[in-house]
């Protein structure tokens, strides 16, 4: 069990700057997943941490001790990665036990750690075999257990579910969710699956082009994203950004959206700190905001006559797209609420719950 | 269409395999003379028309070349000197490319100047060294000889090697640095171990580029230390009874390199046919 | 996963034991120890002679006459002005272009029909690739016993086929020996171009084939404007690396002609060696070397580039 705390860090390979300037302070046993696009820094932050790149600039603690200077060997640390990185020329049994036999532990007591791994993971019946004998999911639980049986401080996680297919990954994501649960160890997660960070977090730290973008609970980044880029990351299908212009007048908020030929009252709550008449945003709708039209509207929710171009049914749900003021928008909808392309239907938008985005910084109002 | 199409189809078929079959009657016909050159009884030399098959095959000049002729201590000599060189080879090839893969080390500058070793030439290097021989007494040494060839040898293990590391994920040797490994118990423990059908690559070449080679040996080699190539040098200038003390030795040669062949062609057509196309 | 089962109680491993003095050292300068090796031994064995060589070309080195004196270009003179030297850069030059040249051909030709498997392509690629590992001397020695004259079966098959009796002096006589070398040589290099470029015709996707087949492009065609542009940077390879390794022409001649009838038949190595080895000047030999080399690099450095440039693109 350990904190980590990661301060000023920059990694470049040569001239190209992959890190630039990352702080970070994850309490003991807490579960963060560093997540982002490809190429934003987060695999290679991981990797610092572990100790097999070297940190350019910053520091690197983990419980209290500055690591900088260690090797991965002595950082009392363990890692799981992508492609598993099981020794192929090792049975299952002398894998997990490899890192036991360097610390010259006797053979019984490696023994013993070894088998309660394996029946914490339920792969006793692999000890004897070979990685190549194994399937994926197989092979990534035998380098889970490999991870475990040292009982470390720290444990990290580099795209572990990537390799597997679909449905693997479902069960996989739960068990290494119930792991934490039961060891309790401090965890960091890379992933570049949002499904995945939001489901395993409870600190998501969101990376672009090397820099953190916003981090937090799941839940707060998803419902009060910083930027439009955070937004637009986190939630499936993506949210909709439409452009438009603030007017304040008369103490009202109203926006005017695309084309000019809708404009939409702002609920009071709404209250957006800087928001100038006249400002260039854009307007966060997502899917789940908006429902088929029944009753009254309610405080804060817009009527509106929508033509539906396009259906995507995914079973009891369906995805509508239709345009507003010119611009598209998915709503995911009941499925029996939605009819066929061309048909006109009443959406209720709720605006309490859309996101505002300056349209130059895209950060939220 | 149709027709004219299968008549063309069969016919370039039926080309493409005479083309192959008098390549294949050239390849042969050398070997085979010189292997039934080897059985036969001296006189049988002098005849008109030549004998294309010898009536009472003799190994007479088998024993000759390796004894009479010291092919056997030749034939030691090239298996010591070999297998040593090509060990060596390997082994600090495989260093130094695992180094090179792994951390860049030296950059391009270092990896180009190891390289472009292969392409000087033998003579500009092996005057000097023939000189420093002398001085230091390695002159027709087997240890002289031995050093000489891994030099010679290394450029291509090195690059072999180099192809074979950058190709391998480096993840398991990761896993190995945090499972309490120093950086050379993962290079030994895991990396190659994973290299090893690389490096028995590497190793062949090596071996056969060692025992083919003439030009060193007769340079740095003489009474003691020669190698099996150079015992032809007492062929030269035929003075017919020689022709088959020759020929016995270079069949008794061609073994190793048969062999080799044959495995490295299993190697390729692996690899070869999985990728097989239309002509 | 089974419940818990107690491996986070007391389960703490020991940290591992420090690394001594010497292995902490070895760690940290992992990757300078790797090349140490073989970077001494090309030092030793590659660089110094080089050197060494260069203070030699510019004294008096003869086995015949004693002390080392510094003699400038005396030796490069000598190795210029030699018209055997430069007979034998020309024919170097000349017969390394005729190998290479025959040898692409013939590989070409043959990657092209062995492409296809058939029954038995195994068996042929490996009787193709055997001529690669056998030393060169043996190629020669084969050679010879069948070239050879009077008692060799080549003018024997000739003269039949012929009709009148043949007497070339394949090994003796000019323009003979040339063929007779280049013979052994395309013999047992022609499988090097064949190895390479079938690898690169069996990277070409057949599905560019197929598409061509389908918009009625004939066999020729599709040779041009498929094959060969996919073809190109590995046919540049082949023929660099080959073209190198031709110019150091020397087993063959040793035991086929010995470089004659006279010097008729003497490539750049074999002058040099005879020079060095049969007359024991060596000084005038590695200065010779020195100029070899030079010519070579020169050839190096422009296929090197060629090469690079081929790649980028």
């Amino acid at each position: 069990m350990a904190r980590v705390k990661i301060s000023g860090l920059h990694k470049h390979f040569g001239a190209v700057p992959a890190v630039r300037g990352v702080d970070l302070d994850i309490a003991d046993g807490e579960f963060t997943v560093l997540v982002g696009p490809s190429g934003c820094g987060k695999s290679t932050l991981l990797r610092t941490i572990a100790g097999l790149e070297e940190v350019s600039e910053g520091t690197i603690e983990i419980g209290g001790d500055v690591v900088n200077d260690m090797r991965p060997r002595d950082r009392d640390i363990a890692m799981v990665f992508q492609d598993y990185a099981l020794y192929p020329h090792m049975t299952v049994e002398r894998n997990i036990g490899f890192g036991l036999k360097a610390r010259k532990l006797p053979p019984p007591e490696v023994a013993k750690r070894v088998k309660r791994a394996a029946e914490m993971l339920g792969i006793t019946a692999f000890l004897p075999r070979y990685p190549r004998q194994l399937s994926g999911g197989q092979r990534q639980r035998v380098a889970i257990g490999r991870a475990i049986v040292r009982n470390p401080r720290l444990f990290l996680f580099d795209e572990p579910l990537s390799n597997l297919d679909a449905q693997l990954r479902d069960g996989m994501r739960a068990e290494i969710k119930r792991l934490h649960q039961e060891i309790g160890t401090t965890m960091i997660y890379v992933t570049h699956d949002q499904i995945e960070a939001m489901t395993l977090a409870d600190r998501i730290v969101l990376m672009r082009d090397g820099v953190v973008e916003q981090q937090g609970a799941p839940l707060e980044l998803f419902e009060r994203p910083a930027t439009r880029f955070v937004a637009g990351f986190l939630g499936s299908p993506q949210m909709s950004f439409l452009p438009g212009r603030l007017l304040n007048g008369a103490g009202e908020l109203r926006l005017t959206l695309g084309d000019g030929s809708l404009v939409l009252p702002l609920p009071q709550a709404k209250k957006l700190g800087g928001a100038a008449d006249g400002q260039n945003v854009l307007l966060g709708l997502r899917p789940e905001h908006m429902t088929r039209a029944h009753g009254e509207p309610g405080q804060g929710v817009v009527r509106y006559d929508a033509t539906i171009e396009l259906v995507q049914p995914t079973g009891s749900r369906s995805y509508a797209t239709f345009r507003l003021a010119g611009q598209p928008v998915i709503a995911e909808l009941q499925a029996h609420d939605v009819g066929r392309p061309g048909e006109k239907l009443a959406i209720d938008i709720n605006l309490q719950r859309a996101s505002i985005f300056d349209a130059g910084t895209e950060r939220t109002l | 269409m149709g027709g004219a199409t299968k008549r063309w189809r069969v016919r370039s078929e039926a080309g493409r395999m005479l083309f192959i079959g008098i390549y294949l009657l050239f390849v042969l016909i050398p070997l085979y003379w010189m292997f039934i050159t080897s059985i036969k009884p001296s006189d049988d030399y002098l005849a008109v028309p030549p004998v294309w098959f010898p009536s009472q095959p003799t190994l007479v000049h088998y024993n000759a070349a390796l004894f009479a002729y010291r092919g056997l201590t030749g034939l030691m000599n090239s298996i010591v000197v070999s297998l040593s060189a090509t060990a060596l080879s390997a082994f600090f090839g495989t260093l130094m490319a695992y180094s090179f893969a792994r951390f860049n080390t030296g950059g391009r500058h270092l990896s180009f100047w190891v390289l472009s070793q292969r392409f000087l030439p033998p003579i500009a290097v092996v005057l000097p060294i023939f000189l420093i021989y002398r001085t230091f007494g390695l002159h027709d040494t087997r240890f002289g000889l031995i050093i000489a060839y891994t030099v010679f040898t290394l450029p291509v293990s090195v690059w072999m090697m180099f192809a074979y590391f950058r190709q391998m994920p480096k993840s398991m040797e990761d896993a190995a640095l945090v499972d309490g490994c120093t950086r050379w118990q993962a290079f030994w423990q895991v990396a190659v171990p994973l290299a090893a059908p690389g490096i028995v690559a590497a190793a062949v070449f090596a071996f056969i580029a060692c025992w083919t080679e003439f030009f060193f040996a007769l340079i740095l080699t003489s009474r003691y230390a020669f190698t099996l190539p150079t015992v032809f040098r007492a062929f030269l200038g035929f003075q017919g009874a020689q022709y088959g003390e020759a020929s016995a030795l270079a069949i008794a040669s061609l073994v190793p390199s048969i062999a080799l062949g044959v495995l490295a062609q299993r190697h390729l057509v692996r690899g070869l046919t999985l990728g097989a196309v239309r002509g | 996963m089974a419940v818990s089962s107690g491996l986070e109680q007391g389960a703490r491993v020991g940290a591992l034991p420090p690394l001594s003095a010497f292995s902490n050292w070895s760690d940290r300068n992992f990757k300078w120890l790797l090349i140490a090796p073989a970077v001494i031994l090309i030092l030793a064995l590659s660089v110094y002679p080089l050197l060494f060589s260069v203070w030699v070309a510019f004294v008096n080195y003869d086995f015949q006459v004693p002390g080392h004196a510094f003699v400038g270009l005396k030796n490069f003179s000598l190795v210029i002005f030699d018209p055997v030297a430069r007979w034998s850069l020309a024919l170097t030059a000349m017969l390394s272009a005729a190998n290479v040249i025959l040898e692409f051909a013939l590989g070409l030709a043959l990657a092209l029909a062995m492409v296809r498997n058939f029954a038995g392509r195994g068996l042929v690629m490996s009787i193709i690739i055997v001529p690669l590992f056998i030393s060169p001397v043996i190629v020669g020695q084969a050679w010879a016993l069948l070239l050879q004259r009077p008692f060799g079966p080549t003018n024997y098959i000739l003269g039949k086929i012929i009709g009148s009796e043949v007497a070339i002096g394949w090994l003796t006589e000019s323009p003979w020996i040339y063929i007779s070398l280049i013979l052994a040589d395309v013999w047992q290099w022609t499988p090097f171009m064949f190895v390479i470029l079938l690898a690169g015709l069996t990277s070409i996707p057949p599905n560019l084939y197929e598409a061509a087949e389908l918009d009625g492009v004939n066999a020729w065609q599709a040779f041009w404007a498929i094959t060969v542009p996919h073809l190109a940077p590995m046919m540049l390879l082949a023929l660099a690396f080959r073209l190198l390794d031709a110019v150091k022409l020397f087993d063959t001649i040793f035991i086929m002609t010995g470089g004659g009838p006279g010097t008729k038949t003497y490539t750049a190595s074999f002058y040099l060696y005879t020079v060095g080895f049969t007359q024991f000047h060596l000084s005038q030999a590695t200065a010779g070397s020195w100029i070899f080399l030079v010519l070579t690099a020169i050839i190096v450095g422009l296929l090197v580039r060629r090469l690079l440039r081929a790649e980028a693109q």
